[in-house]
Formats: C-alpha cells, sequence, structure tokens
C-alpha cells in the first residue's frame, strides 16, 4: 500500500508572465505506507512546493498527486493527512487541549470523544499537565509538541511536517527527533518530512530524497538503514556514511 | 488600580493647567504683532472651575428644575440615539469588513467609498438623511426624527469598525489559513474559528473609535438637524446665553464629554469577557 504516490508533477507559478517560475521539474516520487520520508534541498528547490501539492494546500501544474490511494483533493476534505509547520501556528486564544480538539471539532466530533482524544494525543507528546494553558505560556518546543499532537488528532494515515523543527535549539531539536520517531511508529504513521538538515533526515529517515534548485527536481533517493533510532545510531557508522552519501547528492 | 489613579492625575492636571492659565494669564489674552496666541482669561471666557460646579446645582432658569437634572437628562436621551446609531453603526461595518474580507473584488472596489464617506461634511449630510427619511416608515410606525441622528451616528460609526475590522480579518498569517484548509473548511468554518477570533484585538480598538464617533455624530446631528431634548441642543441653546452666564455653557460642555467617557465605558465592557484570557496571556509573558 502507498501513502503517497506522485507521478509527473510540474508546478509552475505565475504561468505566461514575466516572473514565471518552474518551482517543480517532472517529479515522481512514491511514499511506501509507515515510511518515513524527508525532502532535503537548499532554499528554492521546491521541497515545501512538493509539500503542499501533497497537501493540496496548491495545485499542480501537470501530473497526478494521489494521497492514501485517492485524488489530493478527496484526501484533503476526508482529513487523510495531518499537517504541521515550521510555527507552530497555534490559535492564541484557545487553550492547548481545545488546539488539539481542533481539527476534531471541524469534523463534528461529539463533545466527549474529542476531548478524550486530545487527551490521548496530550499524553503522546507528554503535555498531558499542560491541556489547560495557552500557547503562549509554553515555549517553542512545547508548541510544537502541540502542533504535533494536533495534526495527529484525527488520526491521519499522513503526517506532513515543514520544517517543524527549524525554529528550535539544537537540544530541542533532537529530543523531539527521538520523540517523533516513536510517535510514528506507535501510531503507524507514513511522515514527509521537509528539512534542510543532512543530519535530522538522515537520522529521522527511511528514505531522503535529496532536491536541487532551479528547476526544483529530484537528483537522488538514498535509502537510509540505521541498526536503531536512538542516540546510538546518531554514532554509528552507517549514520555516518549516509550523511556523506546525501552530503554529496547535495553538491553535486 | 494604576488606570484609576492614572486618570485622576489626568483630571488634576486638567484642572491646575485651566486654573493655572486663569492665574496667571493676561485677562484680554496675549497677541503678538496683532495676532492672538493666547485665549482670554477672563470670568466671561473662562469661568473659574468651582463656578461651573456651583452652576450645576442652581436652577436652569428662575424657578426651574436644577441645571444637573436638565443636562443628565439631556445626556440620557442623546445617549440612547448613540446607542441606537451605535448598534446599527457597528452591524454595517461588519458586515462590510466580511464582505471585502470575502469577495476581494469588493475590498477593492468598496475601500475607497468607505474611505470617501467620511471627507463628506456631516453639516451637509444631516438635511440630507431628513428629507430622505420623512417619507419612510416601518410598516405602521414613522420615521422619528431620532432616527434621523441615529443614522448620522451610525454613518460616523460604521467607518473604524469596517477598516478595523477588515484588517483584523485578514490578520491571521497564511499558515492558519492554509491549516483551515488542510481540514477542508470552507470560508464560514474559517470565519468562525480562525479570522473572527483574530479579528478581536482589531474589533476592540476599532469599537471605542467607533463609539466616540457615534456621540459626535449624534450630538452633531441632534444640532444641524434642530432635534430638541439631547445635550447637542442644549449646548447650543446654552451657548446662546454664554455672555450672561458663561458657566452655563460649560456645564453642557462637561455632560457630552461625560456622555462620551459613560460609552467608553460601556464599549470597554463589552471587551472584557471576550479579552479575558487574552489579557491573562500578556500578564504571563510579561
Amino acid at each position: 500500500m502507498t501513502a503517497v504516490s506522485i507521478a509527473g508533477v510540474t508546478k509552475v507559478f505565475n504561468a505566461g508572465r514575466s516572473d514565471e517560475v518552474t518551482a517543480l521539474s517532472d517529479v515522481d516520487l512514491t511514499v511506501d505506507s509507515g515510511q518515513f520520508v524527508s525532502l532535503i534541498g537548499p532554499s528554492g528547490c521546491g521541497k515545501s512546493t512538493l509539500l503542499r501539492l501533497i497537501a493540496d494546500l496548491i495545485e499542480p501544474t501537470s501530473g497526478t498527486v494521489t494521497v492514501a490511494g485517492k485524488p489530493a483533493r478527496q484526501a484533503r476534505r476526508d482529513q487523510e493527512y495531518g499537517i504541521a509547520f515550521q510555527q507552530a501556528g497555534l490559535f492564541e486564544w484557545r487553550t492547548v487541549r481545545r488546539n488539539v480538539e481542533l481539527p476534531l471539532e471541524l469534523r463534528r466530533t461529539p463533545r466527549q470523544q474529542r476531548r478524550a482524544r486530545a487527551e490521548e494525543m496530550l499524553g503522546l507528546v507528554g503535555l498531558s499537565d499542560f491541556g489547560g494553558h495557552y500557547p503562549a505560556q509554553l515555549s517553542g518546543g512545547m508548541q510544537q509538541r502541540v502542533a504535533i499532537a494536533r495534526a495527529l488528532a484525527v488520526h491521519p494515515p499522513l503526517l506532513l511536517m515543514d520544517e517543524p523543527f527549524g525554529a528550535l535549539d539544537e537540544m530541542t531539536r533532537e529530543r523531539l527527533q527521538t520523540e517523533l520517531l516513536q510517535i510514528c511508529a506507535k501510531t503507524e504513521t507514513s511522515t514527509v518530512f521537509v528539512t534542510h538538515s543532512i543530519s535530522e533526515a538522515v537520522f529521522l529517515s527511511d528514505k531522503v530524497v535529496v532536491m536541487s534548485a532551479r528547476p526544483g527536481r529530484i537528483v537522488a533517493t538514498i535509502d537510509v538503514e540505521l541498526p536503531s533510532r536512538d542516540e546510538a545510531a546518531r554514532q554509528s557508522t552507517a549514520y555516518f556514511d549516509t550523511v556523506t552519501a546525501v552530503r554529496k547528492a547535495l553538491r553535486s | 488600580m494604576r488606570r484609576v489613579f492614572g486618570a485622576l492625575g489626568g483630571f488634576a492636571a486638567f484642572v491646575a493647567l485651566w486654573e493655572g492659565y486663569k492665574a496667571v494669564g493676561a485677562p484680554e489674552g496675549t497677541a503678538v504683532w496683532g495676532v492672538h496666541i493666547l485665549p482670554r482669561t477672563d470670568d466671561l471666557s473662562m469661568p473659574h472651575l468651582y463656578t461651573v460646579i456651583q452652576r450645576l446645582g442652581h436652577p436652569e432658569l428662575a424657578g426651574g428644575r436644577p441645571i444637573w437634572r436638565v443636562v443628565l437628562d439631556a445626556c440620557l436621551f442623546t445617549f440612547g440615539i448613540t446607542a441606537a446609531g451605535f448598534a446599527a453603526g457597528v452591524l454595517v461595518g461588519f458586515l462590510l469588513a466580511a464582505l471585502m474580507q470575502r469577495f476581494g473584488v469588493i475590498e477593492r472596489g468598496l475601500l475607497p467609498y468607505v474611505v470617501l464617506s467620511q471627507t463628506v461634511p456631516l453639516v451637509a449630510l444631516a438635511p440630507l438623511v431628513a428629507g430622505w427619511s420623512g417619507r419612510l416608515s416601518f410598516g405602521p410606525y414613522p420615521w422619528q426624527d431620532w432616527m434621523t441622528v441615529s443614522t448620522i451616528a451610525a454613518y460616523l460609526a460604521f467607518f473604524p469598525v469596517a477598516v478595523g475590522l477588515l484588517r483584523g480579518l485578514q490578520s491571521p498569517p497564511a499558515s492558519g489559513v492554509e491549516l483551515m484548509r488542510s481540514y477542508a473548511a470552507g470560508w464560514w468554518r474559517t470565519f468562525v474559528k480562525l479570522r473572527l477570533p483574530s479579528a478581536l484585538p482589531f474589533l476592540f480598538p476599532a469599537l471605542r473609535l467607533a463609539g466616540a464617533a457615534a456621540v459626535v455624530g449624534a450630538v452633531v446631528g441632534e444640532i444641524s438637524t434642530g432635534t430638541r431634548g439631547g445635550i447637542g441642543r442644549l449646548v447650543i441653546e446654552y451657548a446662546r446665553e454664554a455672555t450672561s452666564d458663561p458657566a452655563k455653557v460649560y456645564t453642557a460642555m462637561l455632560g457630552a464629554a461625560l456622555l462620551g467617557l459613560a460609552v467608553a465605558g460601556f464599549v470597554s465592557l463589552l471587551e472584557i469577557p471576550l479579552m479575558r484570557h487574552r489579557r491573562r496571556v500578556e500578564v504571563n509573558v510579561i
């Protein structure tokens, strides 16, 4: 079963105008069910554009995007994915719990069930004691965890993340990476993860997709096989070898 | 507590300025090369503040009701007109802002005229509204004079709401809008769950402005349509007696000022329940 299937996708912004930009050119990508795939590349390589295409926040100029076996639009309407951005983007007027409940509210989930699910999700990201707090009272790392809990609240089969840890300090970042892996393993969620950190991509992913700019396209797909996904893995030879391979692919 | 002291301090400073200038300024005013740069300070132009306060306790005319009762009644009358105008103005402003947010075409087409609407002189507008509305009636209820005044108040009040709320509705970041889109939420639900709550910090300052504008509109409207019973009319009537009874006109102006404060206070009351938790957030951040 494939979580995401992208075939021959091209995206042109401002088509036919003097500031026309080809953001993506003839991209093919498959994400298998339960797989963790990172998109990495320099600024302007179209990795965020690719993520937005999967999310059906924008439409491809040509080609097809299939999510959970449906066209991307239908998948969005059925809430087949959860999404988290670099900025946690929590609604400051809602408590943490009500932020996590938001996607369930929009699905018209009954109140009791909503509450229970939010508690479950907050437990998953280790914020059970903070449900009644307002976002401004939390640190950046905690806010980002709430955003992840919110993205997972509807139990989507797919999680889309656009540099979710980009604004965090290194220590918080590594801790959240480990937690994210545990969450994804526990919930069996497939993940597409945009980053510009090589180490982050290698540590998290089953597959690293390396992209280049102008026009945005995929230049290499590198499978990652680490003995484990814990702190020890960050010191393993396989880890360093893969980091080198990704770095080479980015340079070429 | 701080705000109370601040307000009292401001009042004390005003009293000190008024009485201080009256004590040191030249009675005939100060002129430099024939140009008046400082106003007169004689009792006719600037009565002592305690004279104004005293005047409040005395009858309006010989044997009549004490002037504070007359001013209070007039303020209440105008307050009713202001409230009706404020409510209508806020409603219209709200609808316009929502419409402009929803349809970019309407925003581009309408916004310049919304701004333009406020440059029309009120004094010119009042007789027009009175003329047009004279033949209107709501079923068996004919158009009342006070409605004309309320319309003028609404005409001023809708503007800050329309412009401020539009800013507020457009304030959510793109990521918030994309998030709602990812939840397959349509315009209405995005409006209710995201745009409207985001707009509240913009809405309340706009409402305060609208409240002040509604008072001005009601007072000016009363004067220019000749509506009796309100504080605007009272200011004009008392101004005619300024030469014989200078403190009297100041009592009416005091009433008008207090009316403005009262309206601003009521608007702030609206704010408390809705902005409560945001205040709490601010407190915790500091």
